[in-house]
């Protein structure tokens, strides 16, 4: 069998869980200008609650409910009683990057010294693989690519055709003219943060399912991938995050039977810088300018 | 003071100067000139290699149990010297990638991933690094021609470390006080104002990171020194965060601040804790630590954004016949 169409398989269930990912952390990015790196911690937080959920005995379904849930949840908490009040008595943009480092710091060595720095695995019953045109895929990836692919479809509609999606993007565009406009810009925040809460929750669980063992710090490090993913298309920009997340996670695994699997990440990275020198805004970004944090 | 309390003192103060140097350089990128360079560990790390590799003897004279580059044997000060160079050379090279023209989140997310690949590839190029064995046995400077006992030798490190602090410290101190250092100031806070009354905004940035990276690169020699080992292990991107956190607590942009950091945060929480006695499981101080940090962080943000040193507002004699009324 070919080893690049194997590897191609690969890559769509990283793009996958990527893309949910990405997506996540560029709609709040995008909407509240707050870099939140605590958002990988988030991941592995759901992650946890998800194997708990197995180990009492639910099954997948309930896994992923109870980490979307969480992870909205947690989001939603987070912003509101940490990052909102430190929006409000004045901190900005590098000071919100340093709160939520810490955040994202107490979060995953509390994760650690609640559960102890040992691996993990959700425990739920074996896998029965497929085949699809030389791409071997587990009945569990092909969940996640499902669930990407849905995910993709909701934020689509939700941003197009929605009144919602439509107040969401007028606050990323603007919150001063969208709250002039009418539009209540602390509820779509408080929105913003569910909705990528949930994205991000769900995207732990199936990290956690697609790793086969995790640690308190497995989201840590998958926030790397997930920052040049949203970074590569635009932040703040959904479609751009979900092209990223395809060329990172793509790229990332056939280089791994093309290279060496030890530079897969590398490559990935590399590709990120390049594309930056060119456009430095991201892909789908229009303008290279910051914008201040919303509140 | 009996040998061992000596030790853990003299052991002490050895990472309070490195500290406090790796603190004022990146409080010179990071206070003063806004740039968030979250590789700044590599740049330290790249240092202390540099230092390691100019050390040791060729790597086939041991057996060749580990594998490196050059191996030249240098005399003391010369790798330290090279290390600084190293660690600004690299800092130029990224700098001209990253500073040039992305926005500032942009360029903290970029360094984040230059920190991971910077992990990946020493991680696997073995031939170069020795992968994630890294190096040990290290000579240590001026070991055999002091002839001092292990306690002596200890303090005679302290001293070198002293000197390199201070070195350090002087330089910081006359960029911050110049026009260099207003101008990085201005360009830190309103860059297109800068831009538009002639400063060159990039070519600052260069300078600011460049040089904080040759100080990184310098501190990260002075650790690889004295505990005789590297290990890629030990400058994954995390550590960075704790030189920034040093840097908030203690003020940002004043380098009193910075020095007031460092003893506070690496040393006093980080390095001087990890000999209270341990409970739990093993692995549960080291988390509360981290904990701890994330939180002491937090609060000072919260209570003192600024720093318990904060940066002095800096004020100017008013030119002459400008806004001098008089009231009567």
């Amino acid at each position: 069998m070919n080893i690049y169409v194997l590897s191609l398989g690969f890559g769509l269930i990283t793009a996958s869980i990527l893309a949910i990912a990405s997506v996540g952390f560029t709609l709040q990015f995008g909407v509240t200008n707050v870099l939140n790196l605590a958002y990988g911690d988030v991941m592995t937080g759901a992650a946890f609650v998800a194997y708990l959920v197995t180990k009492a005995g639910g099954g997948l379904a309930e896994a992923l409910v109870a980490g979307a849930g969480s992870g909205a949840v947690a989001s939603y908490g987070l912003n509101r009683l940490v990052y909102t009040p430190f929006v409000r008595r004045g901190t900005r943009l590098f000071g919100m990057i340093i709160v939520t480092i810490s955040v994202s710091l107490v979060v995953q060595n509390g994760l650690q010294a609640i559960f102890k720095a040992t691996f993990f695995s959700l425990s739920l019953p074996r896998p029965s693989s497929y085949t699809f045109a030389g791409m071997i895929f587990t009945s569990q990836q092909l969940v996640i690519i499902g669930l990407a692919v849905v995910a993709m479809v909701l934020v689509h509609a939700l941003l197009s055709w929605t009144k919602l999606g439509r107040a969401m993007r007028a606050t990323a565009a603007d919150p001063e003219l969208a709250r002039s406009c009418g539009i209540a810009t602390d509820r779509v925040i408080d929105v913003a943060w569910l909705l990528s809460g949930a994205l991000c929750g769900t995207a732990g669980v199936t990290l956690a399912l697609n790793v086969s063992s995790f640690t308190s710090t497995t989201g840590g490090q998958f926030l790397i991938p997930v920052i040049a993913a949203a970074v590569l298309g635009g932040v703040g920009h959904p479609y751009g995050a979900m092209i990223g997340a395809v060329v990172i996670g793509l790229s990332s695994e056939l280089s791994a039977s093309v290279i060496s699997p030890d530079y897969k990440e590398v490559v990935a990275f590399i590709i990120l810088i390049v594309v930056l020198l060119i456009r430095p805004q991201g892909i789908f970004s229009e303008v290279a300018t910051q914008k201040e944090v919303a509140v | 003071m009996s040998s061992s309390m000596q030790f853990y003192v003299s052991n002490l103060l050895v990472y309070l100067g490195v500290d406090v140097m790796a603190c004022l350089g990146l409080n010179l990128q990071f206070g003063v000139a806004g740039l968030i360079n979250f590789a700044f560990i590599v740049f330290q790390a790249a240092g202390a290699y540099t230092a390691a590799v100019l050390t040791l003897g060729p790597s086939t004279a041991m057996g060749g149990f580990q594998s490196y580059i050059i191996g030249a044997h240098l005399p003391f000060p010369l790798p330290f010297l090279a290390a600084a160079v190293v660690g600004g050379a690299l800092s130029l090279l990224v700098g001209l990638v990253a500073l040039r023209r992305l926005r500032s989140d942009y360029q903290a997310m970029v360094m984040l991933v230059i920190s991971l690949i910077a992990t990946t590839v020493v991680t696997n190029a073995t031939g170069l690094f020795n992968g994630s064995n890294g190096l040990a046995l290290i000579p240590q400077p001026l070991k055999s021609t002091l002839g001092l006992s292990p306690v002596g030798y200890q303090w005679a490190y302290v001293v070198i470390t002293f000197v390199c602090t201070i070195l350090v410290w002087v330089v910081v101190r006359r960029i911050t006080g110049s026009p260099l250092g207003r101008a990085l100031r201005a360009v830190r806070d309103n860059d297109a104002a800068a831009a538009a009354l002639g400063k060159n905004v990039t070519q600052l940035r260069l300078v600011a990171f460049v040089t904080g990276g040759a100080i990184a690169g310098l501190s990260g020699a002075v650790l690889a020194q004295f505990i005789t080992a590297w290990s890629p292990g030990s400058w994954l991107f995390p550590e960075s965060f704790v030189y920034f956190a040093a840097i908030i607590v203690g003020g940002s942009g004043n380098n009193l601040g910075a020095i007031v950091g460092a003893a506070l945060v690496p040393v006093a929480f980080l390095e001087a804790t990890r000999y209270i006695p341990q409970f739990g499981y093993p692995g549960l101080v080291d988390a509360l630590q981290w904990v701890v940090v994330g939180l002491l962080t937090l609060t000072v943000m919260w209570f003192r954004p600024r720093g318990v040193f904060p940066e002095r507002p800096q004020r100017f004699a008013r030119p002459p016949g400008h806004g001098t009324e008089t009231k009567t």
